[in-house]
């Protein structure tokens, strides 16, 4: 099935470029950024946009603010955008979600559109993720749900990276970084020309650092325990591969092929016990982009796969997503755009740690989107999109377990998801947006059954932990009012927002759970089931400036609560769905950049209220008391070309309690590095 | 402090903190010209003369030609093309593929002048597009702006790229 969905996508994406070859034209971002002054974006219609005319509340991070932030990490990158809260368990292993609820599932992550989330498991493997931090073009942070307007999974928000395009962008970058801790890291980008109409950007990078080394249990005035108490943490190490290769199959049509490769090792919080983990991605993609007398036509289909072992071969999971595209873009008439697109989806799993099964779903998918220009002040966008998730089970039981027959599998859930969103630009300076968003955020397949475990409590008495094919999946809500002033030397922002979850799935591995009393014929068995409700009101703040010529500035604070609704006598926090105690009441930054010559100098400052989390320990809430995080870079540009930076993070103390786990520890790094 | 007081004065701060507003910067517009020729379907390549209409009478005409040619110097490159001004006196125009019409020019008469010859016309003042006079109005703060009269493009045979299409408002 998959072989012949990949054979026929291909075959559709040449049939279109040899037909409309003559009208094609690819998205050339960096022309566009450089008329328009600011970055541009196309991840929200399918049509380039600035990022305040988006249908969404779109932040963008440029390739410079990436470069001068001196961050090493995603996470760390991202968590300088506004109401992006991201939880650093370890080196290498962070949690990122938008405006709270972190962690929890639903924030979708693409690489140009390929998806890197891991929806089977409802979270993102940051160190994973193929792209070395000098090919990234501009990441874009969109708050809120927005499934209808970026695909599958896009529930509480969407972090897009994307990468340069080999056609229109020459970069060749390399580096070579060092730092206390045994910090060791380089990275290559290069891009040929191979021949007038095909381009590739090769990349490929590693690093290896010390894991930190200290942990608190049960409070941040508690005593030191050191980090191998919790039992054997490994040194996180990381490489990873990337191709980019674009042909230019007519005057105005393309052919994108991208292939990854990664490999890291990391410690991970599961969220409130740590164990070392493997991973090996590697995906490939083909995506075909024709510019037709019908509109902007993209065909595309890539494979992912994630291979994951666990400790001494506690688990092996292999996981496989396909995924199928088609999409056309059009402009009719003066003001009226247009989208229609059709996606299929297959993830498969395997059941771990008892094998014997696998889980997987199929996803038909039809969205269609219009943005209207009402007036030359007015833009109305509306969006909707339906999916059909068809689950399916086959394979073998454990001995005595609940729900041991295939056929619980065989159903469909089928849910619309929703984005509408009205533009009013009154003047050029100002700009008011209101949205409204539904978005569904389905069980994940660790949630549906690839959790099989049997665990004996004592001779005889076996409790089976497993899956619930019969979860509701997670209903997103969103309302949004946004106002933005731009003015001659800076800019302003501000946000209100009320977003609803309804039917939460809680964690069954830990003590929460539906309890499901052994029978004469099955074991006691504990599965995940539809546990709270929870409402988050909020505001948020930007501001960004130049006070003179060389200085920039900028500022956020987002300030919100959280109201759980607990169904039953669910427990919030063996659910792991204590959401109001463990999301932060304000979080925030600030941040200066300076250049001059040679010069550069940036620091930011990162901020976060007091709140709990759940002990690394015993799974209790403990408090997590308000911190800041100070991360700077100094660089200095010789005449070679070649740059030479001295960065480090969480440098206001050698050890900050940032989580009930390990202690964040001040990291340093110097860097030689040359861009041509 | 009374709550009136105080929003007047928080408002003084801000304006202070924050000066500036809409105001017309020549050189950037020309730069702005410049890359939107580069979306057009046939893109002129090399070379590429630009007319600079102004009416001598008016002085802020006459000022933004002269801003414009400053700006331009001796060519503007961008995107495989180089600009180079030449003025023109309104209802003089000729030569040039591509017109800039500065405030204050009669630009009816511009317009038909330059449909006359083809010529695409480009200006800072969006009654010049509205009117249809001009095919292209730009403005570049604070943020770029450009708007594309649909009919007065297709005139003139001047077609543009899917891709900016999107990006502008066209009437």
């Amino acid at each position: 099935m998959k072989t012949r969905l990949l054979s026929a996508a291909a075959i559709a994406a040449f049939t279109l470029g040899a037909t409309h070859a003559a009208w094609a034209q690819t998205v050339d971002y960096g022309s566009l950024e450089a008329l328009f002054d600011e970055p541009v974006t196309t991840s929200a219609t399918g049509s380039p946009q600035r990022s305040i005319d988006a249908p969404a509340d779109m932040q963008i991070i440029s390739a410079d603010d990436i470069r001068r932030s001196g961050e090493i990490t995603l996470p760390g990158i991202l968590q300088r955008a506004a109401g992006i809260d991201v939880i650093d368990f370890s080196v290498g292993d962070s949690t990122v979600n938008i405006r709270g609820h972190n962690p929890s599932p639903g924030l979708l992550v693409l690489i140009n559109g390929r998806q890197v989330y891991q929806d089977t498991f409802g979270t993102t493997t940051w160190p994973t993720l193929p792209v070395q931090l000098s090919e990234i073009r501009q990441i874009e942070v969109v708050k809120g749900p927005n499934a209808a307007l970026f695909g599958f999974n896009a529930v509480s928000g969407v972090i897009n990276i994307i990468t340069y395009d080999p056609k229109y962008d020459a970069i060749n970058a390399a580096s070579v970084q060092v730092g206390d801790a045994a910090q060791r890291r380089a990275s290559l980008v290069t891009t040929l020309k191979l021949g007038p109409a095909v381009s590739v950007r090769l990349s490929g990078g590693g690093s290896a650092e010390h894991e930190w080394r200290a942990i608190f249990p049960t409070s941040q005035s508690s005593p030191v325990v050191p980090a191998p108490a919790i039992g054997g943490l490994h040194d996180p190490t990381r490489g990873q591969a990337n191709l980019d290769l674009v042909a230019q199959l007519t005057s105005k049509s393309d052919l994108r092929f991208e292939s990854s490769w990664s490999n890291i090792q990391g410690n991970v919080a599961a969220p409130y016990s740590y164990s070392t983990v493997k991973m090996l991605t590697t995906s490939v993609r083909g995506i075909m982009t024709s510019d037709t007398r019908y509109g902007l036509i993209q065909a595309s289909a890539y494979q992912n796969r994630l291979d994951i072992k666990g400790d001494a071969g506690s688990v092996f999971w292999e996981n496989t997503v396909d995924v199928a595209n088609v999409q056309d873009t059009f402009k009719a008439g003066t003001g009226n755009i247009f989208r229609i697109s059709g996606d299929y989806r297959h993830n498969h799993l395997n059941t771990q740690p008892v094998a014997g099964g696998e889980i997987s779903y199929n996803v038909w998918s039809a969205s269609g989107m219009w943005n209207r220009r009402v007036t030359s002040q007015l833009a109305l966008t509306a969006a909707i999109r339906v999916d059909d998730l068809q689950l399916h089970r086959s394979g073998t039981f454990p001995a005595r377990i609940p729900l041991a027959s295939n056929s619980y599998w065989d159903h469909d859930i089928v849910q619309p998801s929703v984005n509408v969103t009205g533009l009013w630009r009154p003047t050029a300076e100002d700009s008011f947006r209101l949205s409204y968003a539904r978005g569904v955020q389905t069980p994940t397949l660790l949630e549906m059954g690839a959790l099989q475990e049997a665990v004996e409590l004592a001779p005889g008495v076996t409790l089976n932990v497993t899956g619930n094919p019969n979860l509701r999946p997670t209903i997103v809500v969103n309302y949004e009012a946004a106002y933005d002033r731009q003015f001659k030397q800076a800019k302003l922002g501000l946000r209100l927002f009320v977003q609803n979850w309804s039917d939460i799935i809680g964690d069954f591995s830990g003590g929460g759970g539906l309890v499901l009393p052994p029978t004469a014929t099955t074991n006691l068995a504990v599965i995940p089931a539809n546990v709270s409700n929870s409402e988050e009101t909020g505001v948020e703040l930007t501001a960004s400036g130049r006070l003179l010529a060389n200085l920039k500035w900028r500022a956020d604070y987002t300030y919100s609560t959280v109201r759980d609704s607990l169904f039953g006598a669910a427990d919030p926090v063996a659910n792991l769905v204590a959401f109001q105690a463990i999301t932060p009441k304000y979080r925030g930054n600030v941040g200066l950049g300076w250049a001059r010559g040679p010069w550069e100098a940036d620091a930011n400052l990162h901020y976060v209220g007091a709140h709990k989390f759940y002990n690394v320990v015993n799974g209790a809430l403990a408090p997590v008391d308000a911190y800041g995080s100070l991360s700077a870079r100094i660089g200095y540009r010789l005449e070679s070309g070649v740059v030479l930076a001295l960065s480090g993070q969480n440098l206001l103390a050698e050890r900050q309690a940032q989580t009930t786990g390990l202690k964040a520890e001040r990291r340093w790094q110097f860097t030689m590095s040359r861009a041509w | 402090m009374k709550p009136s007081r105080a929003i007047v004065a928080g408002m003084s701060a801000l304006a202070a903190l924050f000066p500036g507003g809409l105001s017309a910067d020549p050189a950037k517009n020309i730069q702005a010209a410049a890359r939107v020729l580069t979306f057009l379907e046939n893109p002129p390549a090399g070379r590429t003369e630009i007319g600079v209409v102004f009416d001598p009478a008016k002085p802020a005409s006459v000022a933004e030609k002269n801003a414009i040619m400053i700006a331009i110097g001796g060519g503007y490159t961008t995107g495989g093309i180089t600009i180079v001004g030449k003025p023109m006196e309104a209802g003089a125009v000729g030569g040039a593929k591509v017109l800039f019409v500065t405030h204050g020019v009669n630009y009816a008469a511009a317009g038909s002048d330059a449909r006359a010859q083809r010529a695409i016309t480009i200006g800072s003042d969006f009654a010049c597009v509205q009117s249809g006079a001009c095919v292209i109005a730009i403005s570049t703060d604070p943020t770029v702006q450009i708007v594309v009269n649909h009919k007065a493009a297709a005139a003139v045979g001047a077609s543009f790229r899917a891709a900016f299409r999107m990006m502008i408002q066209e009437i």
